[in-house]
C-alpha cells in the first residue's frame, strides 16, 4: 500500500523546497530573493505537469488519494500560486524588507500544504496539509517585518487561525470517537442515517465545519480576513485571496460529499446560512470601504459566499443536482481564483513615487495616466460584479442555478440582490478611474512588466472566457465526476 | 454575406480602435468607414435576398455554451424581420460614419470614437441576428456598454460623464427585468433557443408561475427590459441626457440602433406576446401614454437636440402600441422609416450646429435658412416625414399605426388611437417651430456666430441627402409589402400572428374619417405652429406668461421625477425607481439618500461588528459555532 | 470509582472551554492567548488519546502524535510572531492589537 510514486508531485514539490531553502541560505548574499523566486515558480511549473500525468489511486495506506477532483483543484492551485509569486517580483524587489528568498519558499510549502489538502483521503492528511498551508500564511501575513500592520495582520491571523485549528481538530477528535476511524473511506462506509440523529455527532461536524469555514473566510468565521488582507503585504493578500481559498474549499467539498455525504441534511442548513451570511455581509460591508484591500477581502468574503452556494446545492437529495452544485463550485472558485489575482496585480502596481497606496481615491483618473491598467481593471471589477459576457457572469450564472435547480430558490434570490448591491462598489471603482479627476497627489508610477503578463493574462482569460468556456467546463465535469458521481 | 454584415463591423471598430495609434486617425476613421461600407454592402442586399428572395437562413458560428441542461450554440438568424433590421442598421450606420468623418474631423481622438461607433454597430447586429436570447442578451449588453462609452466620450465634460452614467443605470434596471425574463424563458420552456420557444409556446399556454399566467409574465419582464433600452415613459429620463454625446452617436442610438432594439425584442418575441393579452394591453397603454408624454414636452423645449430627444421617445411610443395592439408589421415598419428621418433630423441638426459653431439653444437661432439651404431643405424633408404629411416616409406608417390602434376595438386601442392623435398633432407643431425659430425670423445670434454660418462639407452633405431620399420613399416603396397586401408572403411567419389578431386586415376596413385623421392633424399643427411662431412671434410668450404653471408643467418634463411616486404603484417599478435613484444621485454625486442610505446604514451595521479587536472576532466565531450547534440540535430533537 | 471515558471527554472538555474562553476574556497579555492556544491543543491530544483507548485502536494515538508535532511548531511560529509584534509597537497587550479596524 506504500506506493508513494502516486504522490509524486508533492514529494517532489518537498524535496525541491529543502533544495531551494538550502540554496537560499548556503550563499550568504542578500540578492537571492529574485533567483529563488525563479527556481520555485519553476518547481511549481514543473509539479504542475507532474499532476497532470498523475494516475488515478489512493497511496500511503489510503492517506493519499489522487482523483480528478484533486487534480483540478491542484493545478488550479499551483496557477493561483506561481501567479501570487509573479505579481510579488517587483512589488518585493523595491522593498528591501520584503525582497528575502524565505517568501517565494513559504509559498512553495503553502502550495505543497494545500496539495496535500485537496489530496487528503483521511483526517490526519487533511490536517497536516492544512497546518503545513498555515504556518507559512502566518509568516507570510507578518512577513513585512518592520510595518506595524504587518505584525498585526500576522498576529490576528495566528491567533485566529490557532483558535480555528482547535475547533477544527476538537471536532475530529470527536468524530474519530464517535465512528472509530479517521480514514474518509471508512468514515463514509460507517456512517449511515442513523448518526445523523446523533448529537455527538452533529456537534462533531459543526466543529469540523467551523474550522474549515475560517480557511476561506465564510460569516461568521470571516472576521480575520478584512484586517489580515489589509495589514499584509498585497502580493500576500493576493495569495491569500486566490489559492488557499480555493484548496480550502476543494477540502470543504470533498469532506462533506464524501465522508459526511450522509449527512448533508444537516451541514446543508447549515452551509445555507453560511453562504446567505457571506454574500450579505460581503456585499454590504464593503460599501463603505476606503481602502481597496479591506474592500477586496469583504469581496471575497461575498464570493465564497456564491460559491458556497454550489456546495449547498451539493447537500441535495437529487444526485444531478449534487454533481450540478459541486460543478458550479469548481467552476465558480476557477474563475474567482484567476479574476482575483488580476485584480490585486491591479492594486500590486497601485505605487506612487515609489511607495505602495491602496485607498480607493489612489486610483483617480488612472484611465488618463495608465489607461492600459484602468481597462484591465474594469474587466476584472465589471467580471466581479457579474455583468456578462465576462468570465464572472457564468460563474455566477452556474451557481444560480444549481440553486435553483436544486430548489434553494431563496437562496439564489438573495444571491442575486446582493450581486447587485456589490456591484455598486464594483461600478464606483470603475467610476474613480475612469470619471474622477486625478487628485493633488499626481499619477502612479509606471507598472513593471511583470504585473503586466499577471494582468494580460488573467484578463484575457476574463474577458475571452465566453469564446471558449469548453475545456474549463469539461474539466469541472470531470473532476465532479470523480466525488459527486 | 450574412456573416460579413455583422462582421465587418468589429472588424473595423478592432482596427481603428487597436491599431488607431499606429495607422493615424485617418486610416483609422475610413478603415471604418470602409468597413461599414462594405457592412452595408454585404446587409442590404440581404436584406432584399432574404424579404423578397424568401430566402430566410441561419447561419451557424459556433457551439458556443454546451453544458448540463444549457445548450446555446452559435448562430446568426436572418429572416426576414432580421434582415430588415440588417439591412436598415448597415445602411445607416454607414451613412452616420461618412458623416462622422465630416463632424468629428477636429476631433483629438477619432480612432477611439470610430471603434465606438462601429463596436455600438456590431452590437446591435449581433441583437437582431440573434438566434436565441443569450446572444441577443449579449447584444443587448454591447449596446448598452457602446452607448454607455460614446455619449461619454467627452470625458472631461462633467455632464457628459453624468448623462453617460446615467443611461448605463437606467439601463441596466430595465436589463434587470430583462434578465429575469431570459430566467423564466428558461425555467418554463427548458431552452432559450428562438426555435424551441416558439415551437413550445402552444405546450406551455396553462404554465403558472408564482400563480401567474408564466406567458404573461415573461412578456411583461421582456416588455419591461424593452422599456430601459427603448426609453419607454418611466425609464425614459436617459434619452435625452444622452444628448451629450457627438450629435452622430444621438442619430445612431435614435434612429438605427439602441432604441429601437426594445421595439426589435417584442416583435422577435411576438409568437409569445400574442398569448399574452395583459402583457400586450399595458404595452399598449405605455406606448401611448409614451407618444403623448414626450410629444407635449418636446413642445417646449428649447435645445435643438433634446426637441428631437423627445420626438424619438414618442415615435418609440407609437411603435409599442402598435406592437400593443397586435400590429407589429406596423411598429417595424414605422421603425424603418423613422430610421431614415431621424437620422436624417439629427445629422441636419449636426449640420445646424456645426454652423452655428456648436450653439445648440433654438432661441439664439434664426434667419439663417439663405445660408445652409441643403441643410434647410433637408430639415424640412425630415419634419415633413416625421409629421405624416402623404407621400412622405412617415405617413405611411404612421398612419397604418393609428389605423391599426383603432381597428382593435378595444378600450387600450382606443385610448391609444386618440392619445397617438393628439400626439400627431403635438408633432407636427413642434416640428415646425423647431424649423421656424432655428432658420427663418430675425437672427438671434451674435454677428459673430452669424459671420461663421456656413453650409457643411459635401461629406456631410452626401449622407445628408441620402437619408432624405430614404425619407421620401421608403414608406410608399415599402408600404406594400410590410403592412399592405403582400405582407404575409413578406414576412413569411418571421413574425407571428396569433389565428385570433386580424388586425392587418381590419386596418385596411376603417372609416374613411380614420386615415385622413393624422393628416388633418399634422397640418393643423404646422399651420399653428405658422401662426404663432412666424405670423404673431409674441404670442408664444404670452401664452407662456399666462398658463404659467402649464408651461413650466411641460418645460420640466412633467416634474417627472415628483410623479414617479404617484404613478408607479406597481411594485417592481418601484424597484426600478431606487435603483434609478440610486444610480443617479448615489452614483453621481456619491451622497447617499434615500434608499442608498439604507444600504449605507448596513453597511455601517456590518463593519460595526468589525472592532478590530481579536477578542470580538473570537468570540463571533464561537457565537456562530454555538448557534449553529443549537440550529442542528432544535432540528434533530424536533 | 473507575475513571471511564465519560471522565477523560469532560476533563478534555474542560481543558477545551478553558482555552476558548482564555483567548477571548484575556485582556491582559498575547502571550495568555498562546497558552489558551496550547490549553486546546492539549484537550484535544487528550481526547484522542482517551478514544484511541476506549476503542482499541491505535489511529488515535497517532494522531496525537502528529498534533504535538504541529502544536511545536506553531508555538514557535506564534511566538515568533508576537516578538515582532512586540519589536514594532513596544507592548503586547491585547487592546492594542486593534489599529486594523472597520
Amino acid at each position: 500500500m506504500m506506493n508513494w510514486t502516486l504522490a509524486l508531485p508533492e514529494a517532489a514539490l518537498a524535496c525541491a523546497g529543502l533544495a531551494i531553502l538550502g540554496a537560499g541560505v548556503l550563499p550568504r548574499r542578500h540578492d537571492m530573493f529574485f533567483p529563488i523566486s525563479m527556481a520555485v515558480i519553476g518547481a511549481l511549473v514543473l509539479a504542475g505537469v507532474l499532476v497532470l500525468g498523475q494516475g488515478d489511486g489512493a497511496a500511503l495506506a489510503g492517506q493519499y488519494v489522487s482523483d480528478a477532483f484533486a487534480r483540478f483543484s491542484k493545478v488550479l492551485v499551483l496557477i493561483g500560486a506561481a501567479l501570487a509569486l509573479t505579481l510579488a517580483l517587483d512589488f518585493n524587489q523595491t522593498d528591501r524588507d520584503l525582497a528575502r528568498f524565505e517568501y517565494p519558499v513559504l509559498i512553495l510549502f503553502a502550495a505543497i500544504g494545500m496539495m496535500l489538502m485537496v489530496s487528503a483521503n483521511d483526517l490526519m492528511t487533511l490536517y497536516l496539509g492544512l497546518e503545513l498551508q498555515s504556518l507559512a500564511a502566518y509568516v507570510l501575513a507578518a512577513f513585512n517585518r518592520d510595518s506595524e500592520r504587518s505584525a498585526e495582520a500576522g498576529l490576528k491571523y495566528f491567533v485566529l487561525g490557532a483558535l480555528a485549528s482547535g475547533l477544527l481538530l476538537y471536532g475530529m477528535s470527536l468524530v474519530y470517537g464517535f465512528v472509530g476511524t479517521t480514514s474518509f473511506d471508512r468514515l463514509a462506509e460507517a456512517l449511515t442515517a442513523e448518526h445523523a440523529a446523533s448529537l455527538g455527532l452533529v456537534t462533531a461536524l459543526v466543529f469540523v465545519l467551523a474550522g474549515l469555514a475560517f480557511k476561506i473566510s465564510a460569516v461568521p468565521f470571516h472576521m480575520w480576513a478584512p484586517d489580515v488582507y489589509e495589514g499584509a503585504p498585497t502580493p500576500v493578500t493576493a495569495f491569500f485571496a486566490s489559492a488557499p481559498k480555493l484548496a480550502a474549499v476543494a477540502l470543504l467539498t470533498r469532506v462533506l460529499t464524501q465522508p459526511f455525504g450522509e449527512l448533508s441534511a444537516q451541514w446543508g442548513q447549515v452551509l445555507w446560512l453560511v453562504s446567505a451570511g457571506s454574500m450579505i455581509l460581503g456585499a454590504f460591508a464593503a460599501i463603505g470601504q476606503r481602502n481597496i484591500k479591506r474592500l477586496m477581502a469583504y469581496s471575497s468574503i461575498g464570493n465564497v459566499g456564491y460559491a458556497l452556494i454550489g456546495l449547498v446545492a451539493a447537500a441535495s437529495a437529487d444526485p444531478a443536482v449534487r454533481s450540478e452544485g459541486v460543478r458550479a463550485l469548481l467552476f465558480y472558485m476557477a474563475i474567482y481564483l484567476l479574476m482575483t489575482i488580476g485584480a490585486f496585480a491591479v492594486l500590486a502596481a497601485m505605487r506612487r513615487r515609489g511607495r505602495p497606496v491602496e485607498e480607493i481615491e489612489d486610483l483617480a483618473g488612472l484611465a488618463r495616466s495608465d489607461i492600459g491598467m484602468a481597462v484591465w481593471m474594469l474587466v476584472f471589477m465589471f467580471a466581479m460584479a457579474g455583468v456578462p459576457p465576462l468570465a464572472g457572469f457564468w460563474s455566477k450564472l452556474f451557481v444560480f442555478r444549481a440553486a435553483i435547480e436544486g430548489g434553494y430558490v431563496w437562496l439564489a434570490v438573495i444571491g442575486v440582490l446582493t450581486s447587485v448591491v456589490a456591484a455598486y462598489y464594483y461600478v464606483r471603482i470603475v467610476r474613480v478611474m475612469f470619471f474622477d479627476a486625478p487628485g493633488a497627489a499626481g499619477a502612479l508610477d509606471a507598472r513593471p512588466a511583470s504585473l503586466t503578463v499577471v494582468m494580460a493574462a488573467t484578463g484575457l482569460f476574463t474577458a475571452l472566457f465566453s469564446v471558449a468556456p469548453g475545456p474549463l467546463l469539461a474539466a469541472a465535469q470531470a473532476a465532479v465526476a470523480a466525488i459527486a458521481g | 454575406m450574412y456573416v460579413g454584415a455583422v462582421f465587418f463591423p468589429l472588424l473595423g471598430a478592432c482596427i481603428s480602435g487597436f491599431l488607431g495609434r499606429w495607422i493615424g486617425p485617418i486610416a483609422a476613421r475610413w478603415s471604418t468607414v470602409v468597413c461599414m461600407a462594405l457592412a452595408a454592402a454585404c446587409g442590404v442586399p440581404a436584406f432584399f435576398d432574404v424579404a423578397f428572395g424568401h430566402n430566410p437562413a441561419t447561419v451557424p458560428i459556433a457551439a458556443w455554451i454546451a453544458t448540463g441542461g444549457l445548450e446555446v450554440s452559435w448562430a446568426l438568424r436572418y429572416d426576414t424581420l432580421s434582415a430588415v433590421m440588417v439591412g436598415m442598421v448597415t445602411f445607416v450606420s454607414f451613412l452616420i460614419h461618412l458623416y462622422s468623418v465630416g463632424y468629428m474631423a477636429h476631433d483629438p481622438t477619432q480612432p477611439r470614437f470610430f471603434a465606438y461607433l462601429s463596436l455600438f454597430t456590431f452590437m446591435m447586429l449581433m441583437l437582431v441576428t440573434a438566434d436565441n436570447l443569450v446572444q441577443l442578451f449579449f447584444g443587448w449588453e454591447g449596446v448598452g456598454l457602446a452607448s454607455y462609452l460614446l455619449i461619454g466620450y467627452w470625458y472631461e465634460r462633467e455632464s457628459a460623464n453624468a448623462a453617460a452614467i446615467k443611461a448605463f443605470v437606467v439601463n441596466r434596471v430595465g436589463d434587470l427585468f430583462f434578465m429575469l425574463g431570459v430566467a423564466l424563458t428558461f425555467w418554463t420552456f427548458g431552452s432559450l433557443e428562438f426555435t424551441a420557444i416558439f415551437g413550445a409556446v402552444d405546450q406551455h399556454l396553462g404554465d403558472r408561475f408564482l400563480g401567474v399566467p408564466a406567458l404573461e409574465l415573461i412578456a411583461v419582464l421582456l416588455f419591461l427590459g424593452a422599456c430601459g433600452k427603448s426609453a419607454q415613459i418611466g425609464l425614459h429620463t436617459w434619452l435625452p441626457d444622452a444628448m451629450e454625446g457627438p450629435t452622430p452617436v444621438s442619430a445612431l442610438i435614435h434612429a438605427a440602433t439602441m432604441v429601437t432594439a426594445g421595439v426589435f425584442l417584442v416583435a422577435r418575441m411576438s409568437p409569445l406576446f400574442e398569448y399574452a393579452p395583459t402583457a400586450l394591453a399595458i404595452v399598449t397603454v405605455v406606448g401611448a401614454a409614451t407618444a403623448f408624454f414626450a410629444a407635449t414636452v418636446g413642445c417646449v423645449q428649447n435645445d435643438i437636440k433634446r426637441v428631437i430627444a423627445y420626438s424619438t421617445c414618442s415615435q418609440l411610443g407609437y411603435m409599442f402600441f402598435a406592437a400593443g395592439v397586435g400590429a407589429y408589421q406596423a411598429a417595424i415598419f414605422h421603425l424603418f422609416t423613422h430610421a431614415f428621418f431621424k437620422a436624417l433630423l439629427f445629422l441636419g441638426a449636426g449640420s445646424v450646429i456645426h454652423a452655428m459653431s456648436d450653439e445648440q439653444d433654438i432661441r439664439k437661432m434664426g434667419g439663417i435658412w439663405t445660408r445652409v439651404p441643403v441643410t434647410y431643405a433637408v430639415m424640412w424633408v425630415g419634419s415633413l416625414a416625421l409629421a405624416g404629411i402623404p407621400i412622405f416616409a412617415g405617413y405611411y406608417s404612421k398612419d397604418a399605426i393609428l389605423e391599426a390602434a383603432f381597428a382593435s376595438h378595444s378600450a387600450t386601442g382606443m385610448l391609444a388611437f386618440l392619445l397617438g392623435l393628439v400626439a400627431a398633432f403635438l408633432t407636427a407643431f413642434y416640428s415646425w417651430r423647431l424649423l421656424i425659430l432655428v432658420f427663418h425670423g430675425a437672427p438671434r445670434a451674435d454677428e459673430h456666430v452669424m459671420a461663421h454660418v456656413h453650409e457643411s462639407p459635401l461629406v456631410m452633405l452626401v449622407p445628408l441627402l441620402l437619408l432624405a431620399a430614404g425619407a421620401v420613399l421608403t414608406g410608399y416603396l415599402f408600404a406594400p409589402f410590410f403592412i399592405g397586401h403582400a405582407w404575409e408572403e413578406f414576412w413569411a411567419g418571421s413574425i407571428h400572428n396569433a389565428p385570433h389578431n386580424h388586425i392587418l386586415h381590419d386596418m385596411h376596413e376603417v372609416p374613411a374619417w380614420v386615415p385622413l385623421a393624422p393628416t388633418v392633424a399634422g397640418f393643423t399643427g404646422i399651420a399653428l405652429a405658422y401662426v404663432l411662431y412666424m405670423f404673431a412671434p409674441g404670442v408664444p410668450e404670452r401664452l407662456a406668461a399666462t398658463f404659467r404653471g402649464f408651461y413650466l408643467f411641460l418645460l420640466n418634463k412633467w416634474y417627472f421625477d415628483e410623479l414617479y411616486d404617484a404613478i408607479f404603484v406597481r411594485p417592481a417599478l418601484a424597484i426600478a425607481r431606487i435603483a434609478f435613484r440610486v444610480g443617479d444621485q448615489r452614483i453621481i454625486d456619491g451622497v447617499p439618500n434615500g434608499a442608498a442610505a439604507l444600504a449605507v446604514d448596513a453597511a455601517r451595521g456590518a463593519v460595526r461588528i468589525q472592532t478590530g479587536r481579536v477578542a470580538s472576532y473570537a468570540f463571533t466565531m464561537i457565537i456562530g459555532l454555538v448557534l449553529f450547534v443549537s440550529l442542528l440540535y432544535l432540528g434533530t430533537t424536533r | 470509582m473507575a475513571i471511564t471515558l465519560a471522565h477523560y471527554l469532560i476533563v478534555a472538555a474542560i481543558l477545551f472551554v478553558l482555552g476558548i474562553f482564555g483567548i477571548f476574556l484575556n485582556r491582559k497579555n498575547v502571550i495568555v492567548i498562546l497558552m489558551s492556544v496550547e490549553l486546546i491543543l492539549l484537550a484535544v491530544n487528550l481526547n484522542l488519546v482517551a478514544f484511541s483507548s476506549a476503542l482499541n485502536d491505535l489511529t488515535g494515538q497517532v494522531f496525537a502524535m502528529f498534533v504535538l508535532t504541529v502544536a511545536a511548531a506553531e508555538a514557535a511560529i506564534g511566538l515568533a510572531i508576537v516578538v515582532i509584534y512586540f519589536r514594532n509597537k513596544g507592548s503586547i497587550e491585547v487592546e492594542d492589537i486593534s489599529t486594523l479596524k472597520g
